[in-house]
């Protein structure tokens, strides 16, 4: 018996508390990305922290109607449930505390949570909306807004490089409830799910697909959590450290969940327009660039920030507030003068190319980016030195 | 990159470098850097709050030919040990 339960006890820890591989992290996040379109529409960050954002300024008189309801806003109830599933990893691995950087970094949350807005803004959304699933779900956009990204990332790296040789971070503040049991983090699942429960007695508009939403980013929260999957360390260790890991898993992660959405398109059980947005062109570009380089300084991308977030790390805090705040109000006022749709066209690549051609495309850059960070894994030639 | 490396007791640091309340990647880029003004043989100590150096401080060394001595959990922090190649 005492060998059975060594070995109950070491599943546990496999599943919940050690750290993942990135590659492990890469596919199982390809995998709810197809769940969640299958289930009603594509995941994305942006969204949902605009929404918040949108009740911040309603609140204070500046926007005059009210903004969708946040728990029952499918992009909101998204985004609560990767912040409950991160959390509710971080809490069973003992790795939950509220970190308190040094001023410097509080600084740098707020600006690069201002650029994070205006880049998701041009881009019509972060990494996820913009770039990752904007490319399984076969748009022209997400391709140049990942040219941008890496651009960008190149850009920010060079500035934190610089920073490093400037200036010196103060004394770090507090790090507080560092203790929670990990109990707690089960109390956290049995809520989540009773919360998914709670909605099937409600008769709002679209109530019966929130479990979902919440449910399938959750799934999401607590890959990203365990794997510590993180978009800008996927894009930005090829040129510091030369580690490719993250990249490789990112590059993967895209091909799988670009298949499974592509099947649900081609069957036309999803709409083909999904997350198909009028950003092939500057808007991507440049969106991308300015985000890019946003996110190395802030140390987490759309997805990465706020699986942060549930970490405790209360400079992610600063940058997803910010940014959820910036987007908010540039994506009205562009909205609002109709410029939302002069970013660039809406491409949807099966139009031009096919649905084979496209899925060679995308393999092909995928599979170049793949080989690329791989050989330089080894070269370091794309390697910035300090 | 899965079990957490346990330093040993009484290792004697030559540099301690607090990257404490920083999050990813300065605590690994200041470590490259600090890592600069130690000889080789002595061990630099760096002291972090953020989960990810678990897995970027390993992975940094093993790349780059230092070895990773282990960690030492403290309160409220995490103390790394690097020994220079």
């Amino acid at each position: 018996m005492s060998s059975m339960s060594s070995k109950v006890s070491e599943i546990y820890d496999s599943f919940f508390k050690r750290t993942w591989s990135p590659m492990t992290g890469g596919i199982l996040l390809a995998l709810l990305s197809i769940f969640m379109v299958a289930w009603a529409r594509p995941w994305g960050v942006v969204g949902g922290i605009r929404n918040w954002g949108d009740w911040v300024f309603y609140a204070v008189g500046l926007y005059e109607n009210a903004p969708k309801h946040p728990l029952y806003f499918s992009s909101s109830v998204i985004d609560i449930g990767i912040l409950a599933g991160a959390w509710i990893s971080a809490v069973i691995a003992r790795e939950f505390a509220f970190r308190f950087p040094p001023m410097l970094e509080i600084w740098k949350g707020v600006i690069a949570g201002i650029l994070m807005g205006i880049g998701s803004t041009l881009a019509f959304g972060c990494n996820v909306g913009g770039f990752y699933c904007a490319i399984q779900n076969l748009s022209a956009s997400g391709i140049t807004m990942m040219i941008g990204l890496i651009a960008g990332v190149y850009v920010g790296l060079r500035y934190i490089y610089w920073e490093m040789e400037h200036f010196t971070p103060g004394p770090a503040g507090p790090t507080i409830l560092n203790k929670l049991p990990p109990a707690l983090g089960w109390v956290g699942f049995a809520a989540l799910i009773g919360a998914a429960y709670a909605y099937t007695g409600s008769d709002v508009d679209g109530a019966e697909l929130m479990p979902g939403y919440l449910l399938i980013g959750a799934g999401i929260g607590y890959v990203f959590h365990r794997s510590r999957l993180c978009m800008v360390n996927g894009f930005r260790e090829p040129f510091m450290t030369g580690e490719a890991a993250m990249g490789k898993a990112v590059a993967v992660s895209v091909i799988l969940g670009m298949f499974g959405i592509a099947i649900l398109k081609f069957t036309e059980l999803r709409d083909t327009s999904m997350y198909v947005e009028s950003a092939f062109g500057w808007g991507s570009l440049v969106g991308g660039f300015i985000f890019g380089a946003a996110m190395v300084v802030a140390g987490g991308c759309g997805s990465g920030s706020l699986w942060r977030v549930a970490e405790g790390q209360i400079k992610l805090w600063v940058v997803i507030i910010i940014f959820g705040l910036t987007n908010s109000l540039m994506r009205n006022w562009f909205g609002a003068n109709g410029w939302m749709e002069k970013l660039g066209s809406a491409v949807y690549l099966p139009d031009y190319l096919g649905y084979g051609g496209t899925m060679f495309l995308i393999i092909a850059l995928m599979v170049v980016w793949y080989v690329v960070i791989d050989w330089n894994e080894d070269s370091n030639a794309l390697v910035v030195e300090m | 990159m899965s079990d957490i490396k346990q330093a040993p007791d009484g290792l004697s640091v030559a540099r301690t470098l607090d990257a404490k309340g920083l999050s990813c990647p300065m605590p690994l880029l200041r470590t490259k850097k600090e890592i600069e003004k130690i000889n080789a043989g002595e061990i630099l100590e760096v002291l972090g709050t953020d989960p990810g150096s678990r897995n970027d401080i390993p992975g940094w060394c093993a790349r780059s030919g230092h070895e990773y001595l282990g960690e030492k959990e403290d309160s409220g922090f995490i103390r790394f040990f690097v020994k220079k190649k």
